[in-house]
């Protein structure tokens, strides 16, 4: 049993239900009072997010200031559950146009009602598939589509999914200009031992797409993977060329790729839905290039003063920058103030984080930055100060930088009617969990 | 895009002024229903909209139904859908008005739009009102023969949804058989999955009522079917490839190369971008290769970097989902998972729910080629802010050292974290070097000497605590303070809050004393004589069962409480293997994530008693108690023993008789300390034949000679058993018989209460263990014990009072012995009158 889902709430913070459908009888009446009862007021909000209470489990997540809760008797599937509720997330923003909270709920009871009803019927999840829903979506003007009533107006948004889900492609669509672009972001996680060993490193990146392209056109990426590049050369029979190439730990494709084609030629074939969409997701731990190195020292100097001395250097090519770097370096909390001096950006001390926040707008490659700070601590009774203390963490973004190297080596883009198109790609590597220990 | 137009007109929610407002609505709904003036319906839509925002916000519209209806007489789809909404909220509470909508349903269910029909059949499915479903079997029946795939998808469910309205209504009408038919035939995957999810819910439900349902309900597992799904499997959405995946996994191949068939079949599901696509056909790869070693072994390679892909992307709680089944499967084979143990590090900001499960994978698969990465690893985490997180990470270096053989870095570790001298790493610590104590004990020395410095005075954890005292009385004869250090302990009894610890200061001042006897015999009285004149029942017991073993034989009371112990090799296990294993083929479920299998908390037959029996394994430290705790009769006889001192409690199989309940009397009423201090010279084998003892601290050392030889099968009187080793016992062993049984009107008159037929028993030495149940049913758990040996019966006793019935279950340590048993189970039972 998939889902089976019994009900769904929409609660915000205060437990307040502010949508709801039932679709089944089988729980009680007030499974939103048990909710707020042993999940909300207790400690245990932060502990586990499937919690069985009485005979029903509640699978529930946070989504800015909501909370969904799916409501189960049976011994439900959760991956699917929660992966149903991503998804039905991702379309009511689509509808709402962006941002899904309290207000947006408020806003738009009917509509939900309506989808609520469509996605899900006695609890089994139904047809999330935006293209579909537009034609059983009536709020917003959009008629039935086989009533005789002309359109008014087009969804406009219900297109623009960047999302799984399945999406296929409508014949006949037009665009005076065909353009594709591609984007590949990364995520960099790091875990750095205090002695400058990286114990674990990661990357796991997405390739983001957007098509505007006319009738039923059909794409093929090359990327510089080892796989494909060995591949090509095995078919064409020649020797793979020289140059970096990435070995890819796992790949997952949208639903639009030829998956027996990729197993048998290893190249990414497809016909894209319109609109946005997520191409490919993929993971690399070998050979990652980290585009930070952070060198702390801090030395306690008696118990009132802190020396605190961080270098930071950036690894990657000269013409390069990163944007937005932040670097948040915990202090005790009876840190009283600090004082600073830095080769670029600006840094203070927060007191809510109990952290120095240096931050740097922009920050070329292969160049150093060093902030040294003078923390003042109040002194107090507690007879040690804690021994330990969280790691470092980095937040940034590096335009046109793979941290795993992936490059896109070509694109092509062939259909019937032989148009030119106009190709875009775009790389950057965000940080995703950039710690280093101290 | 929000419609900002609606919003801003429609009343705030947060203002909701009730009845007013509601009669307020009501007139102008009235003066619009007749009204075929232009833009009347986009009045109406507001109107519409603001009648369904009250309902969304708790205001109860349902006065209103009547003009709603009449509204609704429309050609909109947007008024009608709103109207539908509002009609399928307020039905169930309505039934007489919900009579009036079906006549605008039905017409609808016959639109010339595919859309309404399907709505509509839709909203006539969801009213819910029993009265209603003869209204609902004509516009099914051509729902399902409908053109349209959208009106088909809705009445499939529809016949689910009429299930469970009225499960008879549904069967007559021989909706499953056209069901099975479009399952078959039709063109849309969506409405071949709604048949499969509905086929499957009534047939399961039917199941155990006709062997054809059950034979229904295994046809959905038959070749043809499962070949057209997995042939098919591509078209249909992410989430019905779930469904159908689930359904495969349950099926079994009739040879191998079926099975690699289908492997190749699905082998690109592991790539696809929904998690739960992939986490299902994992399921199918573990369960197809079960039988096949080899391939298994292969799958777990394969799966290996999918999973962790997906532990990686997604929400948290996405990822945890995924993350219980990684720890289901690297529990089950560590080795394979041995190389990846980086990826079960944590990070900082993760929750707690993740990385405890992560903590938990790292100790399991922490070999030797890896032990030194992961306990550095954790070492860190135990100096963490996060205190839970700190505990749990000083827990896995334990355990960690109890499975590793070369343990000599680790045991340095534990005792590191001994210096940090933070209060909880410190109680983790100590509770941890007791067990790892308890299996080399040649670490003693390195051990004692460190524990030795820690001052019981900063040890607050009642856990910690009785560790501590353990390895005081244990390793007594190794450090020069222990007897006074226990002394000081005994001194401040009144101050110990935790009945825990002062078990183990009494069992700990014991060995010390056969140890030390000079240095202690001062603490041992003190504490014999707080012992005994304790609330708590057990320590109680205990304090007074060692006061009679020394007066009775010092040399015996030494074997007793200090016997030569072996080190323990192997650590139980919390949970049976039969368990893990039917989570495993629950995987992608819950089961998973709760880790117990999906009876114990779906089925409401099992959920009672084993909340029950969980109660019970909670309260195993307090045995003694809480096999008495189940009834209130019962307590009362407790208290008459330790306070009132009446002589004669029939029945009750006290280990205590009345003479020597006399003793403990005078020793409570006159429990001075110098009476206890020479208790040493004076008792020597003073031999009272009266005490009759069991084996109450369970070391396995009896000290009472067998009772006279008996008929072929007579039962002890006496018999202990501690919940903990029944519920164990009743998982292992087999139902030896299985037997039901009338039970005569009489007997069922006596039962008015379970207490009256637990006393009846425990007269024939069958003790109650547990009981549960309400009239008119009642189930009991008995055991009994051969008098002559340890073999156990234990019996499972269901009486229905309604139906006249009683179910026995009887399992038996000794088989042989289980007929001669259930002769004397009945004839006791009719005594009581119930047979």
């Amino acid at each position: 049993m998939p889902v089976a889902a019994s009900a769904i709430y929409f609660l915000n913070l205060r437990g307040d239900v502010l949508i709801n459908r039932l679709y089944r009888d089988d729980v009680g009446g007030n499974m939103v009072d048990a909710f707020r009862m042993h999940i909300m007021q207790t400690k245990e909000l932060g502990t586990c997010p499937v919690r069985q209470i009485g005979g029903c489990s509640f699978l529930y997540m946070r989504i800015s200031n909501v909370y969904i809760v799916i409501v189960v008797s049976s011994n439900a599937n959760v991956a699917c559950a929660f992966k149903f509720v991503v998804e039905a997330v991702a379309l009511f923003k689509s509808y709402f146009g962006g941002a899904f909270d309290e207000d947006a709920i408020r806003n738009n009871f009917v509509l939900i009602y309506e989808l609520l009803d469509e996605i899900m019927d006695y609890g089994y999840p139904q047809n999330l598939s935006p293209e579909i829903l537009k034609l059983y979506i009536t709020q917003e003007g959009v008629r039935s589509p086989f009533s005789s009533k002309p359109s008014e107006r087009a969804v406009p948004n219900a297109t623009l999914q960047v999302t799984g889900a399945v999406g296929w492609r409508r014949e006949g669509l037009v665009y005076k200009k065909n353009e594709v672009f591609l984007d590949i972001v990364e995520s960099v996680n790091l875990l750095m031992s205090s002695k400058g060993n990286a114990l674990r490193s990661d990357v796991t990146g997405k390739i983001l797409m957007k098509c505007f392209l006319s009738g039923m056109p059909d794409l093929k990426l090359g990327l510089n993977d080892k796989i494909g590049l060995e591949k090509e050369a095995q078919l064409k029979s020649r020797p793979t060329k020289s140059g970096k190439t990435i070995e890819l730990d796992d790949v997952t494709f949208h639903q639009c790729v030829n998956l027996t084609r990729f197993n048998s030629e290893k190249t990414v074939s497809f016909v894209p839905p319109d609109g946005e969409f997520e191409l490919m997701k993929y993971r690399i731990t070998e050979g990652v290039n980290l585009p930070f190195r952070v060198l702390p020292t801090i030395k306690e100097l008696g118990r009132t003063r802190m020396e605190v001395n961080v270098v930071v250097k950036s690894t990657f090519g000269a013409k390069m920058f990163a944007l937005g770097v932040v670097i948040k370096v915990p202090v005790p909390k009876q840190t009283a103030k600090a004082n600073f001096q830095v080769t670029s950006g600006r840094a203070k001390y927060n007191a809510s984080l109990d952290c120095l926040v240096w931050k740097i707008r922009k920050f070329p490659g292969q160049t150093e930055a060093t902030m040294s700070a003078e923390v003042e601590l109040i002194s107090t009774m507690a007879e040690k100060m804690a021994s330990t203390k969280p790691p470092i963490q980095m937040e940034f973004q590096v335009p046109m930088f793979t941290a795993s190297g992936l490059r896109v080596r070509f694109l092509k883009v062939w259909e019937k009617t032989g148009y030119n198109t106009v190709e875009w790609v775009r790389y950057i590597t965000k940080a995703g969990s950039y710690e280093i220990r101290c | 895009m929000a419609p900002p137009a609606h919003s801003s007109r429609s009343p705030s929610p947060s203002q909701p002024s009730g009845k007013g407002e509601v009669s307020d609505l009501k007139s102008q709904l009235r003066q619009l229903a007749g009204s075929r003036a232009p833009g009347v319906d986009d009045s109406k839509r507001d109107l519409f909209k603001k009648v369904i925002s009250y309902m969304t916000i708790g205001i109860d519209v349902s006065s209103l139904f009547g003009e709603m209806v009449m509204c609704s007489a429309t050609s909109d789809v947007v008024l009608k859908k709103m109207c539908y909404l509002y009609v399928g909220n307020y039905a169930k509470v309505n039934p007489d008005l919900a009579l009036l909508t079906i006549n605008f349903l039905q017409r609808d269910c016959k639109d010339e739009d595919p859309m309404i029909r399907g709505l509509a059949l839709r909203s006539l499915c969801s009213l819910r009102v029993p009265i209603l479903v003869e209204y609902l079997v004509g516009p099914l029946a051509s729902g399902l023969k409908d053109s349209n795939s959208y009106v088909r998808m809705v009445a499939v469910i529809g016949v689910l949804k009429l299930y469970h309205i009225s499960s008879v209504t549904c069967m007559d009408a021989d909706f499953p058989a056209i069901l099975k038919h479009l399952m078959l035939n039709d063109r849309d995957t969506q409405v071949v999955a709604n048949c499969l999810s509905t086929l499957q819910e009534i047939w399961t439900a039917e199941a155990s009522n006709s062997g054809e349902a059950s034979r229904e309900r295994d046809a959905l597992l038959s070749k043809p079917l499962i070949y057209y799904l997995l042939n098919r499997i591509k078209e249909f959405s992410e989430w019905a490839q779930c469904l159908i995946l689930e359904l495969v996994a349950k099926y079994v191949p009739s040879d191998t190369n079926e099975i690699f068939d289908i492997m190749n079949l699905l082998e690109d599901r592991l790539q696809h971008a929904n998690g739960a696509v992939v986490l299902a056909t994992i399921k199918v790869f573990l369960q197809l290769t079960l039988s096949m070693t080899d391939v298994h072994q292969q799958v777990y390679e394969r799966i290996k970097a999918p999973l962790l892909t997906l532990v990686s992307s997604g929400s948290p709680e996405q990822s945890y989902a995924v993350l219980g089944h990684l720890h289901l499967l690297v529990m089950r084979a560590p080795m394979l998972f041995s190389s990846d143990y980086k990826h079960f590090y944590c990070q900082y900001n993760e929750p707690f729910y993740v990385k405890k499960l992560k903590l938990e994978m790292l100790t399991a698969v922490a070999n030797e080629s890896n032990t030194y990465e992961i306990v550095t690893e954790l070492c860190e985490y135990a100096a963490n802010v996060d205190i839970p997180i700190a505990r749990e990470s000083i827990r896995a270096v334990g355990k960690i050292a109890l499975q590793q053989y070369d343990v000599n870095a680790i045991v340095d570790r534990l005792l590191q974290f001994l210096e940090m001298e933070k209060d909880y790493v410190t109680a983790e610590t100590l509770v941890l070097v007791k067990d790892l104590l308890r299996k080399y004990p040649q670490w003693s020395h390195d051990c004692i000497a460190v524990v030795g410095n820690i001052s019981s005075k900063n040890v607050q954890e009642p856990k910690a605590k009785a560790a501590l005292i353990w390895m005081l009385g244990e390793y007594s004869q190794d450090m020069q303070d222990a007897p006074y250090i226990l002394e000081s302990l005994a001194e401040n009894w009144d101050d110990e809050h935790s009945p825990e610890v002062r078990l183990h200061l009494l069992t700990a001042l014991m060995k010390c004393f056969f140890k030390r006897s000079p240095e202690t015999r001062k603490a041992l009285g003190i504490a014999l004589a707080a012992g005994v004149a304790d609330f708590h029942q057990d320590v109680h017991d205990r304090a007074l069962f060692y006061y009679r073993l020394l007066r009775y034989n010092i040399s015996i009371a030494e074997r007793v409480v200090n016997p030569p112990k072996q080190a323990v090799s192997v650590f139980a296990d919390p949970q049976s293997s039969e368990i893990k294993d039917r989570i495993f083929d629950e995987f992608n479920s819950l089961s998973v994530l709760y880790q117990k299998p999906s009876y114990m908390f779906t089925d409401k037959e099992h959920r009672g008693p084993f909340e029950f029996s969980d109660e019970l394994g909670n309260l195993s430290t307090e045995a003694n108690v809480s096999a008495q705790k189940v009834e209130a009769d019962d307590k009362d006889l407790l208290l008459s023993i330790s306070e009132k001192g009446d002589s004669g409690f029939p029945a009750n199989g006290s280990a205590y008789n009345a003479p020597s309940y006399d003793s403990s009397k005078s020793l409570s009423a006159s429990s001075t300390s110098s009476d206890l201090v020479i208790l040493e010279t004076g008792v020597l084998h003073q031999a009272s034949p009266s005490l009759a003892i069991d084996d109450l601290l369970g070391l396995g050392l009896s000290t009472t000679p067998a009772p006279a030889p008996a008929p072929p099968l007579s039962l002890n009187p006496k018999a202990v058993l501690d919940p903990g080793t029944f519920q164990q016992k009743w998982r292992q062993l087999p139902i030896s018989l299985s037997l039901e049984l009338p039970v005569s009107p009489q007997g069922v008159a006596a039962l008015t209460t379970p207490q009256a037929l637990i006393m009846h028993m425990q007269g024939n030495s069958i003790h109650c263990i547990a009981t549960g149940g309400q009239s008119p049913n009642f189930k009991f758990f008995f055991f009994a014990q051969k008098s002559e040996e340890l073999s156990k019966f234990l019996v499972e006793c269901i009486i229905n009072t309604s139906s006249s019935k009683a179910q026995l279950k009887i399992k038996a340590d000794d088989q042989n012995s289980t007929q001669a048993f259930s002769v004397l189970f009945e004839s006791a039972l009719s005594k009581f009158g119930m047979l």
